[in-house]
């Protein structure tokens, strides 16, 4: 498959607990991501879903299979890859001013390139003028638009989002994921994003994977055939969403059901 | 009503800076009054002792003892500022690293610092040297323990994020773990402060050969009661001297850090 920009092959990850013992988290994920796809994870709470996300991004090393990303085995996060994490409140650096938190994410350009990048991220996401403004002077849903930016000025060939939008008030959620969305259009980014909200992994998505509870596998592949663009009223009025949105809930009820009692015993 | 505008929580600051100084002037009173009331020899009158400091800074102990001092008690503490804080982010980062070495910071810690002083006398005898490397001693501690603390409490978000920008090694260090540790570290650099100043007026009373410290001890040790008296407002107000500046310059670095702790984070 020489036109899948990530593979996952056989991933598996444990976790030694603070008494010694491992923890199995991820038993055995695979995936390949197409170009300029666009694909969620979900699943029930404390299916390690962020513990997938981090190892197939390099940022742990995973116990066991393999992580290709551009024809490339990753032992660290790679060149071309961007992150966008749940709490942006964390992830933003609050001593560096908006514009030089997306600079960040720009290091290897020229100066004049990399102001440039940042002034046309800031854009792309709505920030246009909050270059000078500090992160705790915009409200939560300008931060995550922010990291955005920041993920978006280097050009990635695949975004991973995990939990983007879970910090944000709903409607705060439905503008970030059109904002996520006309990105997403507009570029040739591959997108993987792990979230609990069906509603909305089935709103952005090509492809749909289940996460069964831990040790997770996947458990289900729902495809996702709604016509592009989609807009959050016309999209989510369709019986079709309707439907698909029905489809995965109920695989992630099944695999939540299998894992009653063991779920949440370690923090996600 | 039209425009009511809050006011302030705490008064204006020339207000408070106002109560500071009518705090002074209040124990100044009563200092002068106590000695005239006592009327003795080993208790002057604060307008006596105020002459006296007078005397200290305009005299030739401007050069001989003053100024060492200072010089002592800014490399000491510049010294500790600099091991504390890098060997505090490697002790907050590397869990490994704090396994390994927090009984030995604990012992070290521990150690007196009246006890260190005939020791370093031994080693790097009487003089400036002996002083600087006491102020190391005792005033490192609280930079290295703050500054580790800060790094190891870092949102472990902050360094995925950090790392998926390809910062790594000393660029991690310094560009994320250093401001990001910095109001621990701020912390940690005041109490330092504070440290340094009192741990070189005890080194160079029990072994400076000049100095501050020995100047009072030597007026004492001669009878020149007003002198020692003297020594003591100049050292209180070297101590808030140095204080005063590590505030304006903590508030500068600091400044971002304002409004996060304002409650402005989750709007």
């Amino acid at each position: 498959m020489s036109d899948s920009v990530l593979s996952i092959r056989n991933l598996q990850v444990s976790i030694q607990s603070r008494d010694g013992s491992m923890n199995e988290i991820t038993r055995d994920v695979s995936l390949e991501l197409k170009e300029h796809e666009f694909v969620s994870i979900v699943g029930p709470s404390g299916s390690g879903k962020t513990t997938l996300l981090r190892a197939a991004s390099g940022l742990r090393p995973p116990s066991g299979g393999e992580v290709i990303f551009d024809q490339k085995p990753i032992n660290d996060v790679p060149k071309g890859l961007a992150i966008v994490f749940q709490e942006y409140n964390k992830s933003l650096f609050p001593w560096l001013t908006i514009g030089k938190n997306v600079a960040m994410g720009a290091a290897e350009y020229s100066n004049q390139e990399r102001a440039e990048r940042v002034e046309k991220a800031l854009i792309q996401v709505g920030l246009s003028g909050f270059a000078t403004r500090y992160p705790w002077e915009l409200s939560g849903g300008m931060q995550q638009r922010a990291a955005l930016a920041r993920a978006m000025v280097s050009n990635p060939r695949l975004l991973m989002m995990d939990e983007p939008f879970a910090s944000v008030d709903a409607l705060t959620r439905n503008h970030l994921e059109d904002v996520v969305q006309r990105l997403w259009d507009s570029s040739t980014f591959a997108a993987l994003m792990v979230t609990h909200d069906v509603g909305e992994a089935v709103y952005l998505s090509d492809r749909v994977l289940v996460l069964s509870a831990r040790p997770s596998t996947v458990l289900a592949e729902i495809k996702i055939d709604l016509a592009r663009p989609r807009s959050q009223i016309e999209t989510r009025r369709t019986g079709r969403f309707g439907e698909l949105v029905a489809e995965v809930l109920e695989r992630v009820e099944e695999a939540g059901r299998a894992s009653v009692g063991i779920e949440d015993t370690i923090q996600k | 009503m039209i425009g009511v505008k809050a006011g302030p929580r705490r008064g204006s600051t020339i207000a408070r800076a106002g109560l500071g100084w009518l705090g002074l002037a209040i124990l100044a009173t009563v200092w002068q009054l106590l000695g005239m009331e006592l009327h003795t020899a080993v208790f002057p009158t604060f307008i006596t002792s105020l002459v006296a400091a007078w005397h200290v800074v305009t005299s030739s102990t401007l050069t001989t003892d003053i100024i060492p001092s200072l010089e002592r008690t800014a490399a000491g503490f510049l010294i500790s500022a600099i091991i504390g804080i890098t060997a505090g982010m490697v002790i907050g980062h590397y869990e490994t690293v704090r396994d390994w070495t927090s009984a030995v910071v604990d012992f070290m810690r521990s150690l007196p610092t009246p006890l260190l002083v005939p020791i370093a006398i031994v080693v790097f005898g009487i003089n400036g040297r002996m002083v600087v490397v006491t102020i190391i001693s005792a005033a490192v501690w609280p930079i290295l323990i703050n500054t580790a603390n800060g790094t190891s409490t870092i949102e472990p978000t902050m360094i995925d994020t950090a790392k998926t920008y390809g910062l790594r090694g000393r660029k991690l260090f310094l560009k994320v773990v250093l401001p990001a540790a910095s109001p621990q570290i701020f912390a940690g650099l005041r109490v330092a402060l504070s440290v340094s100043l009192a741990v070189m007026v005890v080194a160079e009373m029990l072994g400076g050969g000049s100095g501050i410290g020995y100047f009072i001890a030597n007026a004492q040790q001669s009878f020149n009661i007003d002198g020692s008296y003297g020594g003591v407002i100049v050292l209180g107000c070297l101590g808030w001297i140095f204080d005063t500046l590590f505030l304006m310059f903590e508030r500068r670095l600091l400044a971002w850090q304002r409004g996060t702790v304002g409650g402005l984070l989750d709007v």
